[in-house]
């Protein structure tokens, strides 16, 4: 396949899909083995382990048995049980079983960190692993399509699936005045070619070129990267077209120059200001740019998100922290689709974008989200957990955050990003293909493509339908 | 009509025979902590292993007292973890926990006990009851749904009933003068490749069917030559690929199985790495050796229920003998889906979960797409039922079915019987490293093409191994039974409708709904 990392913009003479280039990255900070591999004292160096270990962890060397390498240990338990001294002791390892908290899980970090190392689809063997279901995105399963309905095989590239979104409010209709002249205003929309934006990174270390890192990464997927105004430096402006800087009410006038070069600017939502106030404002110096407010989700989101919208804001980036999410998974359940239900009611759920964040942890996140009636997502924690991040939270590792970039790791840091987005791409054509969608506009609040944990349970097992 | 049952056939109850092979060390479940400075010496810790297992899990030699003090857990113990000698210890000096090893093995789904056990039915045939062997750790569906007797106080044991019950069931109930086929257990062996798997693991399941009078199945990797000799019970697999599939094999199956999709990768469709298409393999699957093989989803011949129709009949006309299965997975409609397969001609329905086991997929599909088998089954019996068509065709169901009392609990959801996989490969020593997709992937020698790999399999060892577990299961199944004061397997499954009352139907309690 033509790599073309302008691939959306057609050219008259070529064809050129959208395609994430990926190549191998490796981590900045290596995770901690799975397993605890040890010879104990009464190895003899029989070797038997050495032959019978395809993954390679033991390996004679002039007939002494080496250490272990447990990296590549996959726990298959061979060189325990054939041991003939029975002199191995195989375990997990207590240091990965710490990684992370419940529900950013060592697996799920280890899941992130081969997807950003590799870019590929994550496969394997055997059937699926872990609980039976959980809370929040664990508690949904997709639809397929089965017999009579045919899927799409995006995958391997044989049929396009689309997975551009559209950022911005369309019109449910076109209105003419009398002398048959279009009479609408056609209102700005920005087409990304993935439903991915990436959020700016939390506290902790330095971010200066974890910001150009991620800038880069944004430019080269063609997506956007969201940074706090107040730490735009000058070395990002060169990205400023695929950058919405964050800003604080407050400082409108102060990042007036900001707001002039941004496609999309990004305001924090607050009760006791004006909207209105600032979206004329902010329309004042940029009539083109597209307005996004951010605002918490929560019960009080769906009349909040309706009034903006009324307002003029083009994008609603609600989000519910990950520390939220930890403690209770259920909330981006209804988080999410409380707004879209309501905007539905309300004859407007195309007059604004709904971007989620919040608990995106894991490939299956994206498409999940959008069936709750996101039009796209925001990944925040994960692309950082792919940098080294330790899920602080910004509190108790902050003093030793290794998410800090050298100048030198630039690069590397940007394919790592680039990478778990192309990997996450990938996956997500798995789903619109298994689905049979043709591209995930379509997938929108598809409730009925999707099946949940406690209404199975209920049908099933609970008392009558 | 013709009928070919247990009267015409030689009656298969193989019996369980250890067949030592290899000798491997035990992954103990418990390990025993002596606290040097509290121990006295005294020797109570001996007495009440020995009293209670019969085999001593501290190691006699390692306790002279000349040595001043005791050693323990002899590397081979069968500790069950009863805590007797830690009861009986007046310095307090023992404490008994999981040993690291056990606690490595394994995942929620197939936990260490659960896998440990697997292995020791399949070398020993029975259960010991060391181990858990009815339910895994997946806080849903199987794991929390017991029958009402496990739940009361007085302890059983699974083998303990000594009657052997009918738990045969009948593969064609249509009447459409095709065979109606029976088997003495209510389960047959599920499709796996030449390719995705070993000959030799192929072998030893086909040895095991045919020991069992039941049917293992070729997948959609061609059928090798080597399986002819058992062709009376092997299951040929048509799917989207065609791999190997013309019209010799199919006249050669007494079950022809069309697989719409798998629940591992529903909607996705099969793939072969590359790694894994040696020449024997290309050979029998008729393909350029060393590419990647897919099979794309869905058939594209079979876009209607009509279609369908059509597809199936194909299959019938090409083998009159022949049974057909429809082997689907679970959508949110598959109540549709199977009313369709009903009418398009199908003897057999399997419904294959979302959780099923496969060679190599996403793991984003193995986790997300697809309900899990616990709902499909009543869903696909209630509606068949209310069609007044359920007597009409058989329900198999699969994936995320591993143990004696999973198959029994599917047939007390609606199912007639339960199509197994992976608690095969389990039996064959698999321990779920989750590496099958690469061609020398498998440590153990299963889920290989590597040619040196694949002898670690031994046929004649790999069948008992098989033969022995279902032996166990069988008499779990007769315990079962017996407590619930049954004929056969057959009137486990409900006649009509699947509805939970406070959380209870037909023997069967579900812990989360129990009012």
């Amino acid at each position: 396949m033509t790599a073309h990392k302008q691939g959306s913009k057609t050219t008259s003479r070529h064809y050129l899909r959208y395609h994430i280039e990926t190549k191998d990255a490796p981590p900045l900070t290596s995770l901690p083995p799975q397993f605890r591999v040890k010879h104990l004292n009464n190895c003899r160096d029989a070797g038997e382990c050495a032959e019978v270990c395809i993954y390679e962890v033991h390996k004679m060397m002039e007939r002494k048995i080496s250490e272990p390498i447990e990296d590549q240990c996959r726990g298959c338990f061979l060189c325990y049980l054939r041991c003939p001294e029975n002199a191995i002791s195989l375990q997990i390892n207590p240091e990965f079983e710490r990684l992370g908290n419940s529900y950013f899980t060592p697996e799920r970090i280890e899941t992130i960190y081969f997807e950003a190392g590799t870019g590929r689809v994550p496969v394997s063997g055997t059937g699926y692993r872990g609980p039976f279901a959980g809370k929040g995105f664990d508690g949904m399963w997709f639809d397929f399509s089965e017999i009579v309905r045919p899927t799409r095989d995006g995958i391997h590239g044989r049929e396009y699936i689309s997975t551009s979104v559209d950022l911005g409010r369309k019109l449910p209709y076109l209105e003419f005045a009398k002398d048959k002249k279009l009479f609408s205003n056609n209102p700005r929309n920005i087409e990304i070619p993935v439903p991915m934006i990436l959020d700016a990174p939390l506290v902790c270390g330095s971010k200066e070129n974890l910001q150009l890192a991620l800038a880069k990464a944004a430019t080269e997927l063609e997506t956007f990267a969201i940074i706090d105004a107040r730490e735009y430096t000058s070395n990002l402006l060169r990205y400023s077209s695929n950058l919405i800087p964050r800003i604080d009410v407050d400082d409108l006038d102060k990042f007036w120059d900001l707001i002039g070069l941004s496609r999309i600017v990004e305001v924090d939502f607050k009760h006791d200001h004006d909207s209105k106030d600032q979206v004329e404002k902010i329309r004042a110096r940029n009539p083109s740019a597209l307005i996004s407010f951010r605002l918490p989700c929560n019960e009080k989101s769906p009349e909040t998100v309706e009034a903006l919208a009324k307002m003029g804001g083009d994008i609603a980036h609600c989000y519910v922290k990950d520390g939220l999410v930890e403690k209770d998974p259920d909330v981006v359940k209804d988080a999410m689709r409380s707004v879209h239900l309501h905007l539905v009611d309300k004859s407007m759920r195309d007059s604004v974008t709904l971007v989620y964040g919040g608990g995106i942890a894991e490939a299956a996140h994206v498409p999940k989200s959008i069936i709750l009636g996101a039009d796209a997502v925001s990944v925040g924690l994960a692309y950082q957990i792919a940098l080294g991040c330790k899920v602080c939270y910004g509190e108790e590792h902050a003093a030793d955050c290794t998410i800090g970039v050298e100048d030198e790791k630039v690069e590397q840091t940007t394919q790592r990003i680039v990478n778990l987005m192309g990997s996450w791409r990938d996956q997500l054509l798995e789903v619109l293909g298994g689905m049979g969608l043709r591209e995930v506009r379509r997938q929108r609040g598809e409730i009925g493509r999707a099946m949940f944990h406690e209404d199975l349970e209920e049908r099933i097992f609970g008392d009558g339908e | 009509m013709q009928k070919q049952s247990l009267s015409m056939m030689p009656a298969a109850r193989p019996a369980p025979k250890i067949y030592q092979e290899k000798t491997e060390n035990k992954i103990e479940r418990y390990e025993v902590i002596i606290d040097r400075a509290k121990c006295t010496t005294c020797g109570a810790c001996i007495e009440a292993c020995v009293a209670y297992m019969g085999s001593a899990q501290i190691n006699y030699d390692a306790f002279k007292k000349a040595n001043g003090y005791f050693r323990v857990n002899n590397p081979n113990s069968s500790c069950t973890g009863c805590m007797d000698c830690v009861k009986r210890c007046q310095p307090g000096a023992l404490s008994v926990q999981f040993s690291p090893q056990y606690l490595a093995l394994g995942d929620p789904r197939w936990t260490g006990g659960l896998i440990l056990s697997t292995w020791e039915q399949a070398e020993t045939g029975k259960t010991s009851g060391g181990y858990e062997h009815r339910i895994g750790n997946s806080g849903g569906g199987f794991d929390r749904i017991r029958f009402e007797f496990e739940l009361s106080k007085e302890p059983t044991r699974d083998d303990e009933s000594s009657h052997e019950m009918d738990t045969s069931i009948v593969l064609n109930k249509r009447k459409d003068r095709r065979p109606e086929i029976e088997i003495p257990i209510p389960v047959y062996g599920g499709d796996m490749s030449f390719g995705s798997v070993s000959l030799n693991v192929m072998l030893s399941r086909a040895m095991a069917a045919k020991a069992w009078n039941t049917f293992t199945s070729t997948g959609e990797g061609g059928y090798p030559d080597e399986l002819i000799s058992f062709k009376d019970h092997v299951i040929t697999q048509v799917a989207t690929g065609h791999f190997g599939v013309n019209a010799e094999t199919i006249k050669r199956a007494r079950i022809v199985v069309l697989k719409y999709a798998q629940g591992a990768k529903p909607g996705l469709g099969g793939h072969l790495l590359a790694d894994k298409v040696t020449p024997e393999v290309a050979k029998i699957r008729e393909v350029v050796p060393n590419i990647s093989l897919f099979s794309p989803f869905p058939f594209h011949n079979v876009y209607s229920v009509e279609d369908h129709y059509r597809h199936v009949q194909l299959f019938k006309d090409i083998n009159p003998q022949a049974l057909v299965s429809v082997k689907v997975s679970t959508p949110t409609d598959v109540d549709m889906v199977a009313i369709g397969s009903y009418y398009a001609g199908a003897n057999i329905l399997q419904i294959d979960g979302g959780c099923g086991g496969t060679g190599a997929a996403p793991d984003i599909a193995k986790k997300n797409i697809a309900m899990p088998i616990e709902y499909a089954i009543p869903i696909v019996h209630n509606y068949l039922v209310r069609e007044g068509v359920r007597d009409e065709i058989t329900i198999m169901a699969s994936g995320g079915i591993r143990t004696a009392f999973d198959v029994a609990k599917a047939i007390a959801l609606g199912s007639d019987g339960a199509v197994i996989g992976t608690s095969e490969l389990v039996a064959l020593g698999c321990k779920r490293c989750e590496n099958c997709e690469r061609g020398r992937g498998c440590p153990s020698g299963i889920a290989t093409t590597d040619p040196i790999l694949m002898h670690s399999i031994n046929p004649g060892w790999g069948s008992q191994r098989i033969i022995n577990m279902y032996r166990s299961w069988k008499q779990q199944w007769d315990h079962i039974l017996t407590k619930l004061s049954l004929e056969n397997i057959r009137e486990l499954r409900p006649k009509d409708e699947v509805k939970f009352k406070k959380g209870c139907f037909n023997h069967l309690v579900h812990l989360d709904h129990l009012r």
